[in-house]
């Protein structure tokens, strides 16, 4: 006769505690990978705008004028793109998620200016100049660049930059080990 | 192991005057009814079949002008009504002798015909 | 002879997790025929391959569906990777076998729920979802979300998981059986669920193959069909039989879901135990050009995903047409089929047993 069949587990529910949690009294805690919202480190930010290509809802806008990047909440979905392409790794996945509001958030965030250090990592303005007789053709710049915008070619003793494509992200200034590489 | 039974891509295109028999042909062969997927290309539209037998895909490509129709599988598989009033809903193909004609109303969208 | 009269049935009905709208023509409380129509939650998701290039694409797949997400994201990478004949790395066939595996059991806990609800056994779907909760933070810790995870990309896969993890995972997993046998105990042994279930909304094998039914609706009818055999992902290295009913009713059903759920907590086992170190994916870029038809095994049955690309020298980087077919679509037929000549009183049980995912349908 099979009746009651889940008079044990009711029994054991009845002196366990309760598999709820008393939110928003006691905490959530979140697991370490949880995507929740998006955070910039201002001072590593060069306003390449890569992350805003990336995008794919249009989250993101850079605004190279005014020196600000501005992400709305309600519009990003979290997948973590930007953090990925980002050239500097200035754009962390923080676990908590964005608080529920009446009206949709807007953060903008102040960039702060940095100096033109006449090498790596500035993104103001100038152009990516290559010092050519010391280019050995290795094509570390063209293996490492965020928007493909190299073309090295070792055999050819050809090496090429789409001025369009080319964002003055620096990457390829650092990755270059005869440091033949400047942006100006 | 040998080649994996997913990669086959076995693809024909077929004109439409052929399509009753050859759907004919394949569901004495004993195949399953798979799918119906309906693209809008610069001209027409392309019309794809699908069938499986054993975990193995056939498929029939049609390819149709705007004013053409397409006679209608139903009477051999009566599935293809959901697919074909689906396209029809979405599309505007007309179907001829469909079992289960729902005259434009399965789909329940705002405007008519949006992918048209 | 009785009076024949109309009822409308949905889209708002406590039973269905999602809309749809039945007319049924019954006379004397049985029904006698029903017309479905759906179109409450279209939202022409495929259209916005116009819009989006196709390494965004998959971020709009995976969520047609809660429910299933990890299978749209696989699927769909697995037919751009087909078109564009990409050779995925080894370690991340495993994990996505892993990760497939856990949405399957999700899946299928979160089925049993409403099965429960439907027949009216509040306090036996509160346990089933509490059961699926662990399952839900193993996600959680290994993905980054509950119920969208994006970590499916077409090339392979974009986190790792370490061997610590996965033999977590694994303990985890295995001191759960315990609590899902108490559980699925009561549905098979229980006499008044039998009572629901037994001999209700019976689908004969020559009829499932006739109405080309999917999924478990198809396997609980005896007809062996699982698209996990044609190769798709590790399956074959790991060892795997489909599991088949013969009854035909909604018991039988039932049985298939429980017994695929034990079977992907020792899928996961092997898995764990055969995979091999390596990369997790490789760089993708250019146009996409080509055509590629796939298909994956979700909870609920066979899905089709094609992919097509422009030709020539119109290749870009957006896709033609994307088409995902998902199973509940091919399920309709089969539903409305059972339909006929049953009581008003099981209507509920008998949509819910062919496991509706409308959202899917209709994307």
């Amino acid at each position: 006769m099979g009746t009651f069949k889940i008079g044990k587990v009711v029994m054991n529910s009845l002196f366990k505690k309760p598999a709820t949690l008393m939110y928003p009294v006691v905490p959530r805690e979140w697991k370490d990978r949880t995507r929740g919202h998006i955070d910039i480190s201002e001072p590593d930010c060069i306003l390449c705008g890569m992350c805003s290509k990336k995008c794919p809802t249009n989250a993101i806008t850079v605004d190279r004028t005014s020196s600000t990047w501005t992400i709305e909440r309600m519009q990003c979905v979290q997948c973590g793109s930007c953090v990925e392409s980002c050239p500097k790794k200035c754009l962390t996945m923080a676990p908590d998620y964005t608080t529920p509001d009446v009206e949709k958030t807007v953060d903008t965030f102040e960039i702060p200016k940095k100096e033109a250090a006449g090498g790596s990592g500035t993104a103001q303005g100038g152009e990516l100049k290559n010092n050519i007789e010391e280019c050995i053709y290795c094509g570390l710049c063209a293996k490492n660049c965020p928007s493909d915008a190299l073309k090295v070619d070792r055999k050819e003793k050809v090496w090429e930059v789409d001025r369009d494509a080319c964002v003055t992200c620096g990457v390829c200034v650092e990755k270059c080990p005869k440091k033949c590489l400047k942006i100006e | 192991m040998s080649e994996k039974k997913y990669k086959i891509q076995d693809i024909r295109n077929i004109a439409p005057v052929d399509l009753l028999s050859q759907v004919r042909d394949i569901k004495d062969d004993g195949y399953r009814f798979v799918q119906l997927c309906g693209t809008k290309k610069e001209e027409g539209y392309e019309i794809l079949y699908s069938f499986d037998k054993e975990h193995v895909l056939l498929n029939l490509r049609l390819i149709i002008s705007d004013e053409d129709e397409v006679e209608s599988i139903t009477k051999e598989y009566w599935p293809a009504f959901i697919y074909e009033n689906e396209v029809h809903d979405l599309f505007d193909i007309t179907f001829k002798h469909n079992a289960l004609d729902y005259g434009g109303n399965f789909f329940k969208t705002a405007e008519p015909y949006p992918w048209k | 002879m009785g009076k024949r009269t109309i009822i409308p049935f949905g889209p708002q009905h406590p039973v269905l997790p999602e809309p749809v709208h039945l007319d049924l023509v019954i006379e004397d409380e049985t029904v006698l025929e029903a017309i479905p129509s759906i179109g409450f939650i279209h939202r022409g998701l495929e259209k916005l391959v116009e819009k989006k290039e196709y390494t965004e694409m998959v971020y709009v797949i995976e969520r047609i569906c809660g429910i299933c997400s990890f299978g749209h994201g696989w699927g769909y990478c697995a037919a751009v990777e087909g078109a564009m004949n990409i050779e995925v790395p080894d370690r991340a066939e495993y994990l996505r076998t892993i990760w497939h595996e856990l949405g399957r059991i999700h899946s299928h806990l979160l089925w049993l729920g409403l099965l429960a609800d439907g027949f009216g056994f509040e306090s036996l779907f509160m346990h089933c979802w509490r059961v699926r909760e662990t399952i839900l933070d193993l996600f959680e810790e290994t993905t980054g979300g509950r119920v969208i995870f994006s970590v499916c990309k077409p090339g392979g896969i974009r986190k790792d998981i370490d061997a610590d993890t996965l033999s977590r995972m694994v303990k985890t997993l295995k001191d759960l059986k315990k609590d899902i046998k108490e559980l699925t105990d009561v549905f098979l042994n229980d006499t008044s669920v039998k009572n629901r279930l037994c001999g209700v909304g019976v689908l004969s094998k020559a009829d499932a193959e006739e109405l080309c039914a999917v999924g478990p609706v198809a396997r609980g009818s005896g007809v062996v069909q699982d698209i996990r055999l044609a190769g798709e992902g590790k399956y074959d290295d790991i060892g795997f039989e489909p599991i088949i009913e013969t009854g035909g009713d909604s018991y039988s059903r039932c049985k298939v879901r429980i017994r695929e759920v034990f079977q992907s907590i020792d899928l996961i086992e092997r898995a764990a135990e055969m995979i091999p170190e390596g990369e997790i994916s490789v760089p993708v870029k250019g146009n996409i050009t080509g055509e590629f038809i796939t298909r994956m095994e979700q909870p609920r049955g066979e899905a089709v995903y094609y992919a097509k690309g422009f030709d020539g020298d119109k290749a870009s980087r957006h896709l033609e047409r994307m088409r995902v077919r998902t199973p509940t679509n091919m399920n309709i037929p089969a539903m409305v089929k059972t339909l006929q000549g049953c009581d008003l009183a099981d209507v509920p049980m008998l949509v819910l047993t062919i496991d509706p995912c409308i959202s899917c349908t209709e994307r």
